[in-house]
């Protein structure tokens, strides 16, 4: 219900509507192709096609990044309604998770341009690809638990939050392929659920570019723990943000 | 989780034993709101909290009125929410076998950006009703608002008075068998509140809870079986609504010898 509203508040207020989720992503995938294939001529980087290696990553990414950046203006913009409110409370963090899936979603035609332009088609391990929604969702809700409810108590964490996600950018194998990390940093790399998630992602159209299991396996239990942290978390925080509403 | 647990072997509708809540200080003194910050980061003030409601220990049979007496920064906000589950206690507990409806300031979660008809599924929906329940009452809701001519316009720059009608509709056709008012900041017209004042009746004839907090006496002598009253936090007395109004007259009259007649200057805060 909600979700569906702020959608609709969303692209009815921009002419293009729709089209800016497929337009954004697709330029900006555009750009980097031509930053890092064409300009820096990295062959070294990442794969072949490099432009639908980018806009398979790209998408998840910016999934990532709105969400959890949304997630830490939660409950000041929920204001007054969460005094009278007798949902659970962590349905306003989910609702602004959704928000952010469902454009996601809409924006995935992108894959398919990248996937016309290059000419390059999925094997069947493109079947991980929900997997990965999965997944992220998962790890996302988590995430999202922990940063709505720790923004409350410590309102400096949206900046934090930002910086971080900065960082998190580079670290995550966007622009990269795992394969690009020398061999000892590998493992280190592994601890960042990302890392599986966008694997995953790829996994379709690169299957001999697979990750360990073990580094899958890593992964999962990373976001697992991650999503009951975080309920466990937001759980004890929640009188604390009943109050501060 | 739901937001209000149901304890359903309770033998009253509601019962709070000696509950207490603190709540972060409204009012920050300007300018120092970063030194504040990091003198708490540093350790040497605690977060800034007070006491809204302490050790409150009385239970509210079904089908009663009561009304909670007290003036502004007594607690009775803190009280009702508490009631309604959308505040947790710290101490003690609250316990209720009806799901309570809490109605405080219910017109401020209207969206502007959303139609009228969007704005009750959503405040409806806030309220615990499904979007079914919603979508079969909004006519009478809208009707009984008198907003029937705009139910598909942006509630944009609609009155307060508009609001504050969609409010009462949305919360009265919730129907919930107990309710938490507080009820200050109706305005409404006379014929409205007549009418709201009728069903309140008739809910209560049925056997439907309320806890009323008012700034109005005639108010809680008009409709409230009982009294609580509030000072400071405290639950001072429980007694009949008159005896609890010229208490708190008396109260009042101690404690702002230079100016009687202005009710803020009770006010802690």
């Amino acid at each position: 219900m909600l979700v569906l509203r702020d959608l609709q508040k969303q692209y009815t207020k921009f002419r293009l509507g729709y089209l800016w989720t497929l337009l954004e992503p697709l330029g900006m995938s555009i750009v980097l192709w031509f930053v890092f294939s064409v300009l820096l001529g990295a062959r070294a980087l990442g794969l072949q096609p490099y432009l639908l290696f980018l806009s398979l990553a790209i998408l998840p990414w910016w999934w990532f990044t709105k969400g959890v950046a949304a997630s830490t203006r939660v409950f000041r913009r929920a204001g007054g309604q969460l005094r009278i409110s007798l949902l659970p409370t962590e349905l306003w963090v989910l609702r602004v998770l959704l928000v952010s899936m469902v454009e996601f979603l809409l924006s995935l035609p992108v894959v398919l341009i990248a996937m016309l332009v290059t000419g390059t088609w999925p094997g069947p391990l493109i079947l991980l690809f929900p997997v990965a929604i999965v997944l992220q969702f998962l790890l996302m809700y988590g995430l999202s638990l922990l940063i709505s409810a720790g923004s409350v108590v410590i309102p400096d964490l949206a900046r934090i939050v930002r910086i971080v996600l900065r960082a998190l950018f580079y670290l995550s194998p966007v622009l990269y392929s795992i394969s690009n990390i020398p061999q000892q940093l590998q493992g280190v790399a592994a601890l960042n659920p990302l890392v599986g998630v966008l694997g995953l992602y790829r996994i379709g159209f690169w299957p001999e570019e697979i990750e360990s299991a073990a580094g899958y396996g890593i992964s999962l239990a990373l976001c697992l723990v991650i999503l009951v942290v975080g309920i466990i978390v937001f759980r004890r925080i929640e009188p604390r943000i009943l109050k501060e509403a | 989780m739901a937001r209000q647990d149901l304890t359903r072997d309770l033998d009253a509708a509601l019962a709070f034993e000696s509950a207490g809540v603190r709540m972060p200080r409204r009012r920050r003194r300007r300018g120092d709101g970063r030194r504040q910050r990091l003198r708490r980061i540093a350790g040497e003030v605690r977060r800034d909290e007070v006491w809204r409601l302490r050790d409150a220990t009385f239970t509210v049979a079904e089908g009663e009125s009561v009304a909670i007496v007290g003036g502004k920064g007594s607690g009775r906000e803190a009280l009702l929410r508490l009631a309604a589950g959308t505040l947790v206690p710290d101490e003690g507990s609250v316990r209720r076998r009806l799901g309570v409806v809490p109605m405080i300031d219910v017109a401020r979660s209207l969206v502007r950006g959303y139609t009228v008809r969007q704005n009750i599924y959503l405040v409806g929906g806030l309220l615990g009703m499904t979007p079914d329940d919603a979508g079969r009452q909004i006519e009478s809701i809208a009707a009984f608002a008198g907003v029937e001519s705009i139910l598909d316009k942006y509630l944009g720059a609609a009155p307060p008075l508009v609001r504050q009608r969609l409010a009462w509709s949305i919360t009265m056709a919730t129907g919930s068998r107990a309710f938490a008012i507080e009820q200050t900041l109706i305005v409404g017209d006379r014929d409205f509140r007549q009418r709201c004042w009728t069903r309140v009746d008739e809910m209560r004839d049925d056997g439907v809870t309320f806890l009323l907090a008012s700034d109005s006496p005639k108010q809680f002598r008009r409709f409230c079986d009982r009294a609580i009253l509030l000072d400071n936090g405290h639950v001072v007395a429980q007694t009949s609504v008159p005896e609890a109004l010229s208490m708190l007259r008396e109260s009042r009259r101690r404690s702002s010898e230079p100016e009687p007649d202005d009710p803020d200057s009770t006010t802690d805060l």
